[in-house]
C-alpha cells in the first residue's frame, strides 16, 4: 500500500457509492430497499462533501454534511411513514402495485 | 494524522506515460465488466451459480481497478503508510456493503449490509479528520434510521391472502426490474465520473489542496471548531434544520396514523363511516373493534 492518499481517492469512493445507490433505486422493486438505496446515495454525497472540506481546509464541508444528515433523517421518517401507509392499502411492498400512478 | 493532508497531493506523476494515456479506456472497460457482473448478480430467478459467477466478475473488476489505482497513483514515499491501509480497507468494505445492499434479495440483509457501508463511511470520515461527523453518522444512520428501517421491514412481513406467512421470497424481491438497462446507465455514469475524477490534467490546483484544517483557536479539536463554525456562521440554518425535523416528525405522525371514527364524531342519523380500510395490522390496543362499533375506550381522532 505505497500510495499517497489524494482527494481523488475519496471522490472515487463517493462516486461508486452514489452510482450503486442509483442502480439499486432503479432495479429493486421493494419500496423499503428503494429508500435504502437513496440513503446510499446520501452516503456517497457525504463522503464527497467531507473530502472537499478537508482538502480545502475549512469546515464548510462538514457543516453541509450536518444538514445533509438532517434532511436524510427527515426523509427517512416521512418515507417510512408513506411506506407503512402504502403497505396497509395493498398488503404488499411491491412498487409495481402502484403502477396506475404513472402519468 | 494531520500530516497527510499537508502533503502536496497532486505532485504525483503516473509511473508510465503509456499507462496514463490508456487510463480512461481502462476505467471504462473495467466499468463495463463490473456492469456485466452486476447484471448477473442482481436478484432474478436464474440459477445460483450464475449469480455467483457475476459476483466473481464484479469482484475481479474491483480488484483490478484498485490495483491499477495503487500503481497509477503511486508517488512519493508516504508520510503515514498506515493511513493508506486504513483507507483501502474502509473503501473496500464500503463498496462491498453498498454492492450487497443493491444485490441481496432479502431486505433485512440489505439493511444489515447498509449498516456495514455506513460504518465504513464513518471510518473514512475519521481519516478525513471529521470525527464528529463520523460519530453522528454512526448514531443517526446505524442507530436511528437503520432501526426504523428494520422495524418497518418486520412490520410489513408479507402474508398470503389466507394469512399464512409467505414461504420463500416474494416476487418483487426475487426479480429485479430492468437490470440490464439500469446497469448500463449506472455504470456509464460511473465510468464518466471516475474518468473525470482521475483525469490529472483537469485536477484542482495544488495550492487549494495543500491547506489543512486549521483550528480557529489553538488547542481546539475539529469537533469544537465545527461547533464554533456552526453557531457562528450557520446559526439560522441550524435553527431551520430543527424546524425541518419537527415538521417531518409531525408529518410522519399525520401520514402513518390510523384514522378511525369515534362514536362522538358521527353525525346523527348517518351510518358510521369507516375511513381507513380494514387491515390485519393494528397497533392500537384500545381499538380492537374499529368499524362502526361504539367502543367507549376507543380513541377518537378528529376528521380533518
Amino acid at each position: 500500500m505505497i500510495t499517497q492518499l489524494t482527494l481523488q481517492h475519496y471522490l472515487g469512493v463517493g462516486a461508486i457509492l452514489f452510482v450503486l445507490g442509483l442502480i439499486g433505486f432503479m432495479t429493486r422493486r421493494n419500496l423499503i430497499v428503494m429508500f435504502l438505496c437513496t440513503e446510499l446515495m446520501f452516503q456517497g454525497i457525504a463522503i464527497n462533501l467531507i473530502a472537499f472540506g478537508a482538502y480545502h481546509g475549512n469546515l464548510a464541508g462538514q457543516a453541509f454534511t450536518v444538514f445533509v444528515l438532517v434532511i436524510a433523517a427527515a426523509e427517512a421518517s416521512l418515507a417510512l411513514g408513506l411506506v407503512v401507509l402504502l403497505f396497509r392499502q395493498r398488503n404488499t411492498l411491491d412498487a409495481d402495485a402502484w403502477r396506475e400512478l404513472r402519468g | 494524522m494531520v500530516g497527510f493532508l499537508n502533503a502536496p497531493i497532486l505532485s504525483i506523476k503516473p509511473s508510465l506515460p503509456l499507462a496514463a494515456a490508456a487510463m480512461p479506456l481502462t476505467i471504462l472497460l473495467l466499468c463495463v465488466i463490473a456492469g456485466i457482473g452486476t447484471v448477473l448478480v442482481l436478484p432474478s430467478r436464474r440459477e445460483k451459480s450464475l449469480r455467483k459467477i457475476g459476483g466473481l466478475i464484479a469482484l475481479l473488476a474491483g480488484l483490478v481497478g484498485a490495483a491499477l489505482l495503487v500503481r497509477y497513483l503511486a508517488g512519493a514515499a508516504p508520510e503515514h503508510p498506515g493511513v493508506g491501509a486504513y483507507f483501502w480497507t474502509f473503501a473496500a468494505l464500503a463498496i462491498f456493503g453498498a454492492f450487497r445492499v443493491v444485490t441481496h434479495p432479502q431486505p433485512v440483509y440489505s439493511a444489515l449490509y447498509f449498516m456495514l457501508a455506513v460504518m465504513s463511511s464513518a471510518g473514512l470520515f475519521v481519516l478525513l479528520q471529521a470525527e464528529f461527523m463520523a460519530a453522528a453518522l454512526v448514531i443517526i444512520y446505524a442507530g436511528a434510521i437503520l432501526v426504523t428501517y428494520v422495524f418497518v421491514i418486520m412490520l410489513a412481513a408479507q402474508t398470503l391472502p389466507g394469512g399464512q406467512p409467505l414461504a420463500g421470497l416474494a416476487d418483487h424481491d426475487a426479480v429485479s426490474r430492468e437490470p440490464i438497462l439500469a446497469s448500463a446507465v449506472g455504470f456509464t455514469l460511473m465510468g464518466i465520473l471516475l474518468m473525470l475524477i482521475f483525469d490529472q490534467s483537469r485536477a484542482v490546483p495544488v495550492a487549494v489542496a495543500t491547506a489543512a484544517i486549521t483550528p480557529i483557536l489553538p488547542g481546539e479539536g475539529s469537533t469544537q471548531s465545527l461547533g464554533r463554525y456552526l453557531f457562528n456562521h450557520q446559526l439560522l440554518n441550524l435553527e431551520l434544520s430543527g424546524l425541518i425535523l419537527t415538521m417531518a416528525m409531525v408529518g410522519a405522525i399525520v401520514i402513518a396514523r390510523r384514522r378511525v371514527v369515534g362514536s362522538g364524531l358521527v353525525v346523527e342519523g348517518e351510518a358510521p363511516v369507516l375511513i381507513a380500510p380494514r387491515t390485519p395490522i393494528d397497533d392500537n390496543p384500545h381499538s380492537l373493534t374499529v368499524d362502526g362499533v361504539d367502543n367507549p375506550r376507543q380513541k377518537a381522532y378528529p376528521q380533518a
